[in-house]
């Protein structure tokens, strides 16, 4: 492996290749990447591009994602002010490339891949769009140099492999942003702008992970559970040695193992949920839905308590505050015992997100789920929206698992195909059995934790709930005051929502809490608007998509 | 509910002043509003004062209803000098507005329009580059020279909105949420029809925006208040740069810097309408060529990323308010900004509030009179 030397505030640091700058950082004991407008310090957060916190400048170019950045040798990279000078940055015409395939493909995960590899396979002529390095999605996460950690990674690399082979053309590192009506992508790769008018789309955008919001919660060192997992799946860093991993769901147990056998001491791993012994009922239900999944979940639980992992059921994290280097997380017990631990990094997963913002911006339909407390889009059975020609698949849609993305996906590729004229969607019956079998599992299997949004009339009045605006929960309820109608209304009263992230930790938050103000049942309306960007874009993109679609002519 | 002296139609920031107006008068008032669209929520804080060269281009027969109101727009901007003061800081910057030229036929139109400006009381003039560079060193190469007002400004409109709202409530504003469907007079004053039943009142002001017209038919006026849906961009913060208000002699633009660091890039460009009830949707070519003309005009921003765009409802009528009470119903008193009416809002609420009590409202008030849509 190649080693690179880069600096960080005039620090020497030494990284392998394919890296990311966040996970260089980690590794070399880096935890401030920024410094916000209130003086706060922030550090890598999601580990994917969605929280905007991971911001440095790399030779003065400001606010880039370390997370998204893979380290370069001799690259100059500072802590990032909250005010950066104007970097002067020249303007110069880029590149610019057309696509016009008859899918497009938007993400490259589990469902992204499958809906590829079944609509090329059917003679179509097919794009995927990936944010990533490499493709694979957030479960089948490939690692930066191409080895194999396990079982997982391997059927990843399986799928890849078979989407490369089946001619679909397989475009990484590409940043869509806009998303327009009628099927009107902008995108950006590198210096490269991308203009996308495809016949039809298949949205595959996977899902983002929900945090336990709790005072401390955005300090440096405290991250999502995937974000660690990213650090040491893609890049063979650890997030600390001392971690603590908490919240609610399998993601949590998977990654502590992952961890723990990648050499780091996990002092604690805290489940809301009583553990599925207490419910032996919906226990044997997920049993029978899906008796190997079941039996996966079992084994590593059987490896954790083999380790000796301090696990604990209905237990919950009530803050993390900092000392010295060390963060100090306290827990709760359901009996209302705390207890305070000393750790390196504290990982949190509570359920996901969908990332649905491209779905909404074209006006799929959506509907709530009160369980998962999420919006959910509308498919009927072929994965079509009642948006003509998009096809929505996997956790985009709403958390159904990588299983059931895959299902979803060769369905979706089927369809898109057959609508621009290459083979027929006739042989789906064994697709359409496995999705039924895996949604099965699924609801079984989160009948088990819980993920349900917390009540926000729990949470003390000092939480930060808009990590980039720096508002707390206490701001917001001071904001209901005013009898907001709406999200939007509280938005441009307290501007929580308003910063980089768009929204997507708080905006969850202040439509429930608008929602339980005004008595109104939640829907798609009842959040942020979605507006393009998707993400952040530089104006020099902007000029390039602009010269891009100018030359169409 | 009881029976107000005054009801407000439309809560942006015309009806928001004229009903704190009335209520510090001692008058019981009302305010409704139909929360949506209202362009006072999705504007840009721009002080406007002198002409903008996208109306004068756009609406050339309406120059002159533009330029008689150049006072007018001047004593608006010290309006909110005042508001400022009294709502304790809306982020009210008044550095002045920038016109650049590109070209020397542009900066002749600017020195043109500076004196028709400077004939009206506006505090203009007209820099070359090399003055432009001690005030604004951001800008890119290719301009040559422009006009500078020093009575222009920005403020932060968010901020504004809330402190009156507040304002409003603590005045004893009612304020509720509906929307007005036509209005007819009675024996003892006006009867507002709405979905949840009648409302009655003494006397009503119109500060409906793009809703007004509709609610004036049928009173001897006809008056074209447009619905015309304007996008907007803002970016991240950079450090403190761009202390101006800067526009285009010949191209649609503003572009501007917020306290929080923040540029706002605006200045006209089209959304699509989608119908009242609606906020009107973003078009791809209104992002690109907004944000693009930006990045020529400053390349010195061109590193800093696009963090949402947004589009929202501006209402136009003819060049001019229109602030006084209709031909046909003395009760009823219109109070529309028309261009730049976050500027002009104030101003115009506070006038129209002076009309319904019947005091002076310290401009000649003629001129803006609805009575020229008369049919
Ligand atoms: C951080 C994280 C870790 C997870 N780890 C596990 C795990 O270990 N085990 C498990 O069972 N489940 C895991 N999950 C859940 C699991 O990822 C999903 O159920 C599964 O991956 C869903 O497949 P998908 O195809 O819908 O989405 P994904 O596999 O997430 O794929 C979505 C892809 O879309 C790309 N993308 C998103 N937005 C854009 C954009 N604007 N432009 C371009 N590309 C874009 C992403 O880069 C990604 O590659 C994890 C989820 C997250 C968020
Ligand atoms: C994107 C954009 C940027 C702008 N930037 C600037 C700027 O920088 N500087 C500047 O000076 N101006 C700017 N403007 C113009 C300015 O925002 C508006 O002219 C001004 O806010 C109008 O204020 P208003 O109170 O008169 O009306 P609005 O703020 O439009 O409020 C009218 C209200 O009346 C309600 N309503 C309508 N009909 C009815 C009915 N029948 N019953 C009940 N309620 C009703 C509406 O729902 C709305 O809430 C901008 C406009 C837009 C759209
Ligand atoms: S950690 Fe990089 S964007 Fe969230």
């Amino acid at each position: 492996m190649t080693e690179i030397t880069f600096t960080f505030d005039g620090h020497k640091i030494t990284a392998r290749e394919g890296q990311s700058l966040a996970a260089a950082l980690t590794e070399a004991g880096h935890r401030a990447f920024r410094e916000t407008a209130k003086s706060a310090d922030r550090g890598m957060f999601c580990g994917m591009g969605v929280c905007q916190e991971c911001l440095v400048s790399v030779d003065g170019m400001p606010n880039l994602r370390a997370c998204m950045s893979p380290v370069r040798n001799g690259m100059v990279v500072a802590k990032q002010a909250p005010f950066p000078e104007f970097s002067g940055a020249h303007v110069e015409s880029s590149a610019s490339k057309h696509l016009s395939p008859d899918v497009l493909v938007i993400g490259g995960g589990a469902g992204g891949l499958s809906a590829a590899i079944t609509a090329a396979r059917a003679g179509a002529d097919v794009v995927v769009l990936d944010e990533r390095k490499v493709a694979g999605g957030q479960y089948y996460k490939q690692s930066a140099d191409g080895s194999i950690l396990d079982a997982q990674q391997q059927e990843g690399a399986e799928l890849l492999a078979a989407a490369r082979a089946s001619g679909a053309e397989i475009l990484s590192g590409v940043e869509l942003w806009g998303a327009f009506d009628p099927l009107l992508f902008l995108a950006q790769q590198g210096d490269t702008a991308i203009v996308a008018r495809p016949k039809t789309a298949i949205v595959a955008t996977g899902a983002y992970e929900r945090p336990v919001m709790v005072p401390g919660w955005t300090l440096p060192g405290v991250m999502t559970t995937g974000a660690a997992q990213t650090l040491w799946r893609s890049y063979g860093t650890l997030p600390g040695k001392r971690i603590a991993v908490c919240g609610s769901g399998p993601l949590n147990l998977q990654v502590a193992l992952e961890l723990a056998r990648g050499g780091a001491d996990i002092v604690r791993l805290a489940e809301r949920a009583p553990h599925p012994l207490k419910r032996p009922f919906a226990s044997l239900k997920m049993g029978a839905a899906g008796a190997s999944q079941t039996a996966k979940g079992v084994t590593m639980e059987l490896a954790l308590r083999r380790r000796g992992i301090d696990m604990r059921n209905a237990c919950e994290l009530v803050g993390v505050t900092q000392s010295g280097s060390e963060l100090l997380a306290t827990f709760r017990s359901a009996a209302g015992v705390e207890d305070t631990i000393g750790v390196d990094a504290l990982c949190m997963n509570s359920g996901f997100e969908p990332q649905n913002e491209i779905l909404r911006l074209l006006g799929a339909e959506m509907r709530y789920d009160p369980e998962m407390g999420t919006l959910r889009c509308h498919t009927d059975d072929t994965m079509h929206t009642n948006v003509s020609g998009l096809y929505a698949v996997g956790d985009c849609k709403g958390l159904g698992g990588a299983p059931a993305a895959r299902q979803e996906g060769i369905i979706a590729g089927a369809h898109a195909a057959t609508a621009t004229g290459h083979g027929d969607a006739y042989d789906l019956f064994a697709a359409r059995r496995a999705l039924a079998r895996h949604r099965r599992f699924q609801s079984c299997l989160w009948a088990l934790y819980d993920i349900a949004p917390r009540n926000a009339a729990t949470m003390p009045d000092d939480t930060l709930v808009c990590r980039c605006e720096e508002l707390t929960i206490g701001d917001l309820r001071g904001g209901l005051e005013g009898r907001p109608g709406h999200a939007g209304t509280l938005k441009r009263s307290t501007r929580v929502g308003m910063g980089r992230c768009q929204g997507r930790y708080c905006g969850p938050v202040a439509a429930r809490m608008v929602a339980e103000a005004t008595g109104k049942p939640i829907e798609d309306l009842s959040f942020f608007a979605p507006r393009v960007p998707i993400k952040p874009v530089a104006i020099s993109c902007i000029l390039a998509a602009e010269e891009a679609l100018d030359g169409e002519g | 509910m009881a029976r107000a002296d005054v009801l407000v139609i439309g809560g942006g920031v015309t009806g928001t002043l004229a009903a704190i107006t009335l209520a510090d008068a001692g008058a019981s008032v009302t305010l409704i509003d139909a929360g949506v669209n209202a362009g006072s929520d999705a504007n840009a804080g721009s002080l406007h004062v002198q002409m903008q060269s996208r109306f004068m281009r756009l609406y050339p027969d309406q120059v002159p209803n533009v330029e008689a109101s150049l006072p007018f727009y001047r004593a608006a901007a010290e309006e909110w000098v005042r508001l400022d003061a009294v709502l304790g800081g809306v982020e009210l910057v008044r550095n002045g507005g920038l016109m650049l030229a590109e070209t020397p036929d542009q900066l002749a139109f600017l020195e043109h329009k500076a004196d028709r400006e400077a004939a009206q009381g506006l505090s203009v003039e007209v820099l070359d580059r090399t003055a432009l560079d001690q005030i604004a060193p951001w800008l890119g190469p290719n301009i040559i020279g422009a006009e500078l007002c020093r009575d222009e400004g920005k403020l932060n409109p968010l901020l504004a909105n809330r402190l009156l709202r507040g304002r409003a409530e603590a005045a004893g504003v009612a304020r509720i949420t509906g929307k007005v469907d036509g209005l007819a007079l009675t024996a003892r004053g006006v009867e507002a029809t709405t979905a949840e039943g009648p409302l009655q009142a003494d006397q009503v002001i119109v500060a409906a925006a793009w809703g007004a017209g509709r609610l004036a038919d049928g009173f001897g006026v006809s008056i074209p208040t447009r619905a015309e849906p304007l996008h907007m961009n803002i970016t991240e913060p950079g450090a403190p740069s761009i202390n101006h208000l800067v526009q285009h002699a010949e191209r649609s633009i503003t572009l501007k810097q917020f306290g929080s660091g923040q540029i706002v890039i605006g200045g006209g460009w089209p959304a699509t309408y989608r119908g009242q009830t609606q906020p009107p949707l973003v078009r791809p070519a209104s992002l690109l060529g907004n944000v693009a003309l930006a990045a020529k005009l400053a390349p010195a921003i061109s590193g800093l990323k696009v963090i949402r765009t947004w589009a929202g409802m501006n209402t136009t009528i003819d060049g001019a308010s229109v602030i006084g009470a209709l031909p046909g119903a003395e009760r009823i008193v219109m109070a529309i900004p028309g261009d730049a009416g976050y500027t002009l809002g104030p101003m115009v609420g506070q006038m129209a509030a002076s009309i319904a009590l019947g005091a002076q409202t310290g401009f000649d008030s003629e001129r803006f009179s609805p009575v020229r849509f008369a049919v």
